[in-house]
């Protein structure tokens, strides 16, 4: 803090250091986002492709569902809905977790299965030939062909997480979108609204940039 | 343990009508952001695509600009922080337009810009063995190759950026969910309220859908 403040001066130098110490929870949301809505992904895709009606059609449902659901609408039903109906307070931070890790699966899920499906049949008659059960020909034959495709638009989707997490400051979550639009509103000089959001644009922006050029790189060599 | 009460919100005329004009709100600054988007994209990716010095530079630098920082972010700089720098307020669905429109234009300019690298060397080869000009090449062989070929993508991203127009409600504007949340506000039914929104905002999400279909299909589909 002490650095930002001899760097860029009295009120400014407290501005930038509180929104970048403030980053560090939008980075912590995405990450948990990310990793939860993963895993969870994973099990949503393997139902969608496991030759189960049932299974199928629930995944589908679900996927279809989140997708459509605008997230904003997800935190206001997880943050404040479900709080009042039971009565009990939801921490902002499960809410938003919650919230994003439903949203992200059914994504990720749509991207996997995409990938999967991708793959053309030949490949599972040809393990089938091999009397490799589906298990098998999913660990052995078509993931490792499939992830391979899957990376880039994963990491795509990751700055999708990153800008999502911005809306979460409505139900009270602490991120940079929340300290810095208490900043802008604050009467301060020096943290006028067309200095604040430009900041705050520039610093989503070093979060988020860097994942799109490593996701087009990948990209390039994945079809090469 | 819990009681849902949604006659509470369907009984009242008032609610009623607020959710109606959301409804008109919300659709009319979509379509309005998404149609005035389309053209600035279309400019901006053809900037790109011929690699006009400076000026396409600068529309690849917009473009990963938009398409890296949040919306929110993006609508209040131009809610609050524009005003302040040029020292006049518009009504507030104004700042909302101009904030869609230049979100829309960066994510539909970016799709088109692929699409446009797409285009088969053969079609240009063709075009200019029957001596078309630059120009007619572009508007009769790759803009209509790229809009058939990038259509799912530009619907989609359509629906996407429409499932997040309600943090316009945040700056003000009396759309959808700013009826959602005064009605909220009013009732302390939130569960309710935000159900029936999320369920307005998925029917909506698929007349547009269907609405988008018919437009490309009457003027473009019969080519492809």
């Amino acid at each position: 803090m002490d650095g930002f403040i001899s760097v860029f001066g009295e009120p400014h130098g407290i501005i930038v250091g509180q929104l970048i110490w403030a980053t560090q929870y939008t980075i912590y949301l995405s990450a948990i986002a990310f990793l939860g809505g993963g895993l969870f992904g994973s099990l949503i895709t393997f139902f969608r492709i496991i030759p189960s009606k049932t299974l199928n059609i629930i995944s589908y449902t679900y996927t279809w569902l989140f997708q459509s659901l605008p997230l904003l609408m997800l935190l206001f039903l997880l943050g404040l809905g479900i709080p009042k109906l039971f009565e009990q307070d939801i921490d902002p931070w499960i809410a938003a977790t919650v919230a994003l890790i439903l949203f992200t699966s059914a994504y990720l899920s749509e991207v996997w299965r995409g990938a999967i499906v991708a793959i053309p049949q030949s490949q599972w008659e040809a393990a089938k030939a091999l009397n490799l059960n589906f298990v098998q020909t999913l660990r052995f034959i078509i993931l490792p062909q499939a992830v391979k495709f899957s990376v880039a638009p994963t990491i795509g989707f990751l700055i999708q997480i990153i800008k999502g997490t911005s809306l979460c400051y409505i139900i009270g979550f602490q991120d940079l979108m929340l300290i810095g639009k208490r900043w802008a509103n604050s009467p301060v000089q020096g943290s006028e609204p067309f200095i604040i959001f430009p900041i705050m644009a520039l610093l989503y922006f070093c979060l988020c940039y860097p994942l799109a050029r490593l996701a087009k790189h990948i990209e390039k060599k994945t079809i090469m | 343990m819990f009681e849902l009460r949604f006659f509470e919100i369907y009984r009242s005329e008032e609610y009623l009508l607020l959710l109606i004009e959301g409804i008109g709100v919300s659709t009319a600054l979509t379509i309005g952001a998404g149609a005035m988007g389309f053209s600035l994209a279309f400019i901006l990716a053809a900037l790109n695509y011929w690699k006009v010095p400076i000026l396409g530079f600068l529309a690849a630098c917009y473009i990963d600009f938009i398409r890296n920082t949040p919306l929110i972010v993006q609508l209040f700089f131009f809610a609050f922080g524009l005003p302040a720098l040029i020292g006049y307020v518009w009504p507030f669905w104004c700042h909302a337009l101009l904030a869609l429109t230049i979100n829309f234009s960066g994510y539909f300019a970016e799709i088109l810009r692929s699409g446009y690298a797409s285009t088969a060397v053969g079609q240009l080869e063709a075009a200019i063995s029957l001596n078309l000009s630059r120009t007619l090449t572009f508007f009769k062989v790759i803009l209509p190759q790229t809009i058939i070929k990038m259509f799912p993508s530009l619907s989609s991203q359509f629906i996407f950026i429409f499932l997040t127009t309600g943090v316009i409600s945040e700056i003000g504007v009396t759309d959808l969910t700013h009826a959602g949340i005064f009605i909220d506000s009013r009732t302390f039914r939130s569960f309710e309220v935000f159900i029936t929104l999320s369920i307005i905002y998925i029917v909506l999400a698929l007349i547009l859908k269907a609405i988008v279909e018919i437009i490309f299909r009457k003027t473009l589909g019969n080519r492809s």
